[in-house]
């Protein structure tokens, strides 16, 4: 047996009768019929194209269940019967003497599942995704980082914060008086020197190259387009090398930006997790810290998220690069003009670094604090306070919501 | 006339080859993927994802299954006695309907009972009129699982209805156009991606007469009464006949992957639909009316006045009959029945099949 194929068996169920397919009455008998036929394969002498065939077929009648009403309708069932597909295909990819770009498609197959799928067989597709990357062969050292200097030159200005409208610093305030002097009467903070001690900071300081290494060949949603409310925005699946060579080293020479935004990047990249800690003040919430969620923010200088608000605290933790921030209180809600369409009344019309004075008259009376949040800076958003995102340079950014 | 069949097959719903061989490698694959129409012995097909039936043309109008679960656990002969003097049928992955003179019912395939799950009496004055078109029914209309019958406002006066993964199309008397259901994919051709609790008329239709109506799993497609083919919804798979990105790219793909030199002239700036939330006309072919479409859930067949068919769309299963499994956001030609001298004169679609009614050519007219 070759040595991949027999560490991946290793974590299936030893044979078809130990291999759960429990569904409810949401998934039809005949697709029900399909998976038990690919089941079958597993632990026969199938060919790789026969079980690629029914892998496939799987995936393709599964995906249209997962586009069929809206996303939140979807039974979690047939995101169930997805992941099930990815696993079967990612099986028959590997089963007999992958080469390198099977294996490649047997980590995106796996990825598809984690993204769009739901968890399967104690999350067996993250299991089988840690086995499958250390088969994959590492990049060569590439000389990405003199490439990053040169693309940092062409960053727009970097905006002159007045002291008067300066977001505050604390260094490492102890929780009560962050409960009493921020949390509580809900003002914005920037906490500095609590993430000195994250890994991500230190000795696995999240260069090109290191992200790269832990997850190059992993897939992740990309937004594409300067800003979500834009009409050429779209969303597309690449890995992180694709990303990092399009979006950030701009090596194909295309002018959209990509931003790898409100992405639960650390559940599907374990190693990315040990780099970072919840933030000790988290527990001033009522909420359970599982409940804590946690997305990553990476992209290029000039990426920008339109003044919005979102529904639980916020903090903000720079790791690289810098970005310039601005903040409105929930007060002055209605000098914002928020959209007027249920998809975005939690985002405001007016382009916040050159507003249009006439449509939105009263914004230029909304007072705000501003902030470049630098390495090391935790900024503290307080529940529903808008705020103004646009990068500086490259830049890597951990939020964390919470309640 | 004849009935052929092409495309999924992974359930024998097309057919089931006689001797199966196991040695060789693509023979799985021709199972599932039938590519070379292939004739079935009927009068009349309805088909879901995982079955298809058909009417016996050796029967009293008896309804024939194949595909899942036929043969484990209920013989077909056993709905050919139920079924016997059906006018019209229709299948679903849960639900079998059929249409008598005097009744419509409904049974449910997943169980092995002796009765039928629902079922309505037609008036007399229903029918005197014209003959059921499943799943329109007298007053309303028949979805395939619980509760089945949907009452419609007597005033659309529906000619014929079709009904999508989560939307619905009519064609009112008078050949307007109708649409309710979802609206995520534009589907309902309001210009709109909201949703529709009630029929909504197609303003963009309005004033052109239409007579026939299809819908697929995110599209939808209409004849006017003279033999334009209006399409909208989404082209993810080239459905609509209209530029679509995703086979661009693979397109793409495929030519650098021949090709040794960069092709250059491919970079300009392409236009591609995704979402076509108006009916767009689409040009099948320039010479002639279109005389019947059809839709799976990610393709579209149309019939030509010359008794051409041509398709389009999703192709990966074999579905668009071009012996292959590309997938095409341009209609094309399906030469097979050209060049065996037939007319194709219907065609009706299963989720990723598709089944072409034919007759032979008048030589003489040819």
């Amino acid at each position: 047996m070759a040595p991949l194929w027999s560490k991946i068996s290793a974590v299936l169920p030893p044979n078809e009768e130990d291999f759960p397919l429990q569904f409810g009455d949401k998934v039809c008998p005949s697709v029900v019929d399909m998976l038990k036929r690919s089941r079958r394969q597993l632990y026969s002498d199938a060919t790789g194209a026969e079980r690629l065939l029914y892998a496939q077929i799987i995936l393709d009648v599964s995906w249209e269940k997962l586009n069929t009403g809206t996303w939140r309708h979807v039974d979690k069932e047939w995101r169930r019967v997805y992941s099930y597909g990815c696993l079967f295909k990612a099986a028959a990819l590997c089963h007999s003497d992958p080469s390198s770009d099977e294996i490649l498609q047997a980590v995106r197959a796996c990825d598809m599942g984690l993204l769009m799928g739901a968890a399967i067989m104690d999350n067996i597709l993250q299991v089988i995704v840690g086995i499958l990357q250390l088969e994959v062969k590492k990049p060569s050292e590439e000389d990405d980082e003199t490439e990053v200097k040169r693309i940092k030159v062409d960053d727009s200005h970097t905006p002159v914060i007045r002291d008067e409208l300066a977001v505050p610093r604390v260094r490492c305030p102890s929780l009560e008086s962050f409960n009493t002097n921020y949390l509580l009467p809900l003002k914005p903070v920037i906490l500095e020197g609590i993430i000195d001690h994250w890994p991500a900071l230190n000795k696995h300081s999240w260069s090109i190259e290191y992200l790269r290494c832990v997850s190059g060949c992993r897939t992740v949603p990309v937004e594409v387009g300067s800003r979500y409310t834009d009409e050429s925005w779209s969303q597309s699946l690449l890995t992180v090398n694709e990303f990092i060579d399009r979006y950030i080293l701009n090596k194909d020479g295309v002018k959209d930006l990509g931003y790898l935004a409100q992405h639960q990047l650390f559940d599907q990249i374990p190693e990315l997790k040990e780099d970072i800690c919840l933030p000790d003040y988290c527990c001033l919430g009522e909420g359970d810290e599982d409940d804590i969620t946690v997305n990553a923010w990476f992209g290029p200088g000039g990426t920008v998220s339109p003044l919005h608000q979102d529904p639980q605290q916020n903090f903000l933790a720079q790791v690289v690069g810098s970005k310039y921030i601005r903040l409105y209180s929930p007060k002055d809600a209605d000098k914002l003009y928020p959209h007027q369409s249920q998809l975005l009344h939690n985002t405001s019309q007016v382009e916040v670094e050159n507003p249009d004075t006439e449509r939105f008259p009263e914004f230029a009376k909304a007072p705000y604090l501003e902030c470049v949040l630098q390495p090391g800076d935790v900024l503290f958003i307080p529940v529903q306070h808008w705020h103004y995102v646009r990068s500086l340079e490259l830049s890597f950014s951990v939020s964390f919501w919470w309640t | 006339m004849r009935w052929f069949g092409f495309g999924f097959n992974a359930f024998g719903q097309i057919c089931v080859r006689e001797t199966p061989m196991k040695e060789e490698e693509s023979d799985v694959t021709q199972e599932v993927k039938v590519l070379r129409p292939t004739e079935l012995r009927t009068s009349r097909v309805s088909a879901c994802w995982s079955r298809t039936a058909s009417a016996d043309p050796d029967g009293d109008g008896g309804v024939r299954l194949a595909g899942f679960g036929v043969g484990v656990s209920r013989a077909c002969g056993v709905y050919g006695q139920q079924s016997r003097g059906c006018k019209d049928a229709q299948i679903s992955e849960s639900h079998l309907t059929l249409a008598f003179s005097d009744r419509v019912e409904c049974w449910d395939l997943q169980q092995e009972a002796k009765t039928a799950s629902w079922s309505m009496e037609l008036k007399d004055s229903d029918i005197s009129g014209p003959p059921v078109k499943l799943p329109l029914v007298p007053g309303g209309y028949i979805t395939p699982s619980p509760p089945f019958y949907h009452s419609l406002s007597p005033h659309l006066e529906a000619k014929s209805l079709a009904l999508g993964a989560e939307h619905a199309i009519l064609v009112t008397a008078s050949g307007a156009v109708y649409t309710w259901g979802l609206g995520s994919h534009g589907q309902l051709g309001h210009g709109v991606l909201i949703s529709e609790e009630e029929p909504r008329v197609v303003e963009a239709l309005w004033g052109m007469p239409m007579s026939r109506v299809a819908t697929g799993g995110w599209h939808s497609a209409c004849i006017s009464d003279g033999g334009d083919l209006y399409v909208w919804g989404w082209n993810e798979s080239g459905q609509l006949g209209l530029p679509s990105r995703g086979l661009s790219k693979a397109k793409q793909q495929q030519i650098s992957q021949q090709a040794e030199e960069p092709q250059d002239e491919q970079k300009h700036e392409d236009v591609f639909i995704s979402i076509q939330a108006f009916p767009a006309l689409l040009d099948v072919t320039p010479s002639c009316e279109i005389t019947a479409v059809s839709c799976g859930s990610r393709h579209t067949a149309a019939v030509t006045s010359a008794g051409d068919l041509y398709t389009w769309g999703w192709g990966e299963y074999g579905q668009l009959g071009h012996q292959n499994v590309m997938s095409s956001d341009e209609p094309q030609r399906v030469e097979f029945f050209r060049e065996q001298q037939q007319r194709v004169t219907d065609i009706v679609c299963g989720a990723w099949n598709t089944f072409a009614a034919v007759i032979k050519k008048d030589v003489a007219c040819a």
